[in-house]
């Protein structure tokens, strides 16, 4: 009887850990099949969301002021003439500029930038770059020339120091073309090339240059090209050299042989001096038409000049960027000396000066509030008996600029 | 003949270029100083030349890639330095 009581426990035993055994196997058979069917939809998430050979992405800018003006014309002969105006969004510093880049694996790179300034809609840069080798990008389309500094690296409303763009030194522009760039290692230093060919700029009726809105008007081709040297090895000093060549008369024209050369010296020095962070840049441009005759606007009789210009800037701007203060670390102090020559006797001739000193808060690393104080005098060396106007011009002005890039 | 000088001025300038630049770039070669530089450093030494130094959270990774060539068609940046600062940039 006993035994028999024993045998029952054995095989209620046995079947109850039979049964424990099926139950966790099922279990198991249910967790791996939930599993395997999750793993199973993250594989297909992963797969939809495969980033491709092609990614695009909009960037881009905008700046948005007011400016209060007052500008006083003194003509020969005495007789001032004031003129005062406080202007939201004023047309010369008012921009919105969505940037679309737009990569193909990573050798191919297309560039577009359009702008909105106020009046009108135009294009600033269209190109497509391939990164041919380590050093070497070859690129084509619509582009800015490599000549100086300013155009390429600090015209962007985020990154300019001051409200302003400094007068005269942004001449050659953006033109059709192709060229090679690139930035290699030397040493503890660093060298960067940038050499372009394109359509080239339009010398207008006055004897003065125009690069924006050129078709291309002769058979010659202008070469541009910038040499840039960083002698230390924290890259904190660049020292750049340009040149551009080109013939700039219409084709047919009584300027078929008219040709202009232009040269620039460019440099900038950025380095942390704690808690100071320490920002110089300039830049000194050369201008010259070779010898061409013009007509005056009076009587249409023909008249010359030596055509030849200058524009130039230096720039400092000093930001305490390792002091605990907030408010204080996202303080800029900035101050800019520019001026331009323009050929005496011509009909647009004048000796410009302008100081521009500015405070800036820095929002964050790109969004900034300016207020930039301008005062300019410009004095008229032009001809007026071929039609221009003699005088001095002084303006004041007062800036109050925001500043974003996306 | 002032047409003929011109065009003899341009070609010279493009040959003079063209050598320089050919000659430095075969006999470029960085530093162990340079190369061992990391991508933070180079972050922080590149970037403010021009700009503020960008925040790492402000792209992903496949932004940061393309905005790294951008930058190299500006800064003129190396390879090397773009690659690292974006591998900085993306972490």
């Amino acid at each position: 009887m006993k035994s028999s009581t024993t045998l029952i426990k054995c095989l209620a035993f046995s079947i109850s850990l039979l049964l424990i055994a099926n139950i966790t196997k099922a279990q198991k058979a249910t967790v791996d099949s939930a599993l395997i069917d999750r793993i199973s939809a993250l594989e297909q998430q992963v797969a939809d969301q495969k980033p491709g050979e092609s990614h695009f992405m909009v960037v881009g800018l905008a700046t948005f002021g007011f400016v209060r003006s007052k500008t006083i014309f003194t003509p020969v002969g005495g007789g001032s003439q004031m003129d005062k105006k406080n202007s939201l969004a004023d047309a010369d510093h008012y921009e919105v500029s969505p940037m679309l880049l737009w990569r193909h694996g990573s050798n191919f790179l297309i560039e577009f930038e359009p702008s909105f300034n106020g009046t009108s809609i135009g294009v600033n840069w269209g190109n497509i770059s391939y990164f041919a080798a380590p050093g070497l990008i070859i690129h084509a389309g619509y582009f800015v020339l490599p000549f100086g500094m300013y155009n390429k690296r600090m015209a962007a409303g985020w990154i300019d120091k001051l409200a302003t763009d400094p007068k005269g030194i942004q001449l050659s522009g953006s033109d059709f073309g192709i060229g090679v760039s690139g930035g290699v290692p030397l040493g503890n230093m660093k060298l960067n090339y940038d050499l372009s060919l394109t359509n080239g700029m339009q010398l207008l009726s006055d004897g003065e240059l125009q690069a924006a809105g050129v078709t291309d008007n002769n058979t010659g081709k202008t070469v541009t090209g910038r040499l840039g040297l960083l002698p230390f090895s924290n890259s904190s000093l660049e020292i750049g050299l340009s040149a551009l060549s080109g013939d700039v008369g219409d084709a047919g024209s009584k300027f078929n042989t008219a040709h202009s050369t232009m040269y620039s010296a460019d440099l900038s020095f950025v380095k942390n001096f704690n808690p100071f962070l320490i920002n110089i840049k300039g830049q000194y441009n050369w201008v010259n038409v070779n010898q061409q005759t013009y007509s005056k606007l009076t009587d249409s009789t023909a008249y010359s000049f030596d055509n030849k210009s200058k524009a130039s800037f230096a720039q400092i701007s000093v930001r305490p960027v390792s002091v605990d203060n907030p408010i204080l670390k996202n303080l800029e102090l900035a101050y800019r000396y520019s001026s331009y020559n323009t050929p005496n006797n011509s009909i647009w001739g004048q000796n410009f000066h302008e100081n521009d000193i500015g405070l800036d808060y820095w929002l964050s690393w790109r969004t900034v509030l300016k207020c930039t104080y301008a005062r300019a005098h410009s004095l008229s060396t032009a001809n007026v008996s071929a039609g221009g106007t003699g005088g001095v011009t002084d303006t004041n002005n007062l800036y109050l600029q925001f500043s974003i890039q996306f | 003949m002032i047409t003929k000088n011109i065009k003899n001025r341009t070609w010279l300038l493009i040959a003079v270029f063209s050598c320089i630049a050919v000659s430095i770039m075969n006999s470029c070669a960085e530093t162990q100083k340079v190369a061992s530089k990391s991508g933070a450093q180079l972050w922080a030494e590149n970037c403010q030349r021009c700009h503020n130094t960008p925040s790492p959270s402000a792209f992903s990774h496949e932004q940061w890639v393309t905005i790294g060539m951008h930058m190299q068609t500006r800064a003129m940046i190396t390879n090397k330095e773009r690659d690292k600062i974006v591998a900085f940039l993306s972490q």
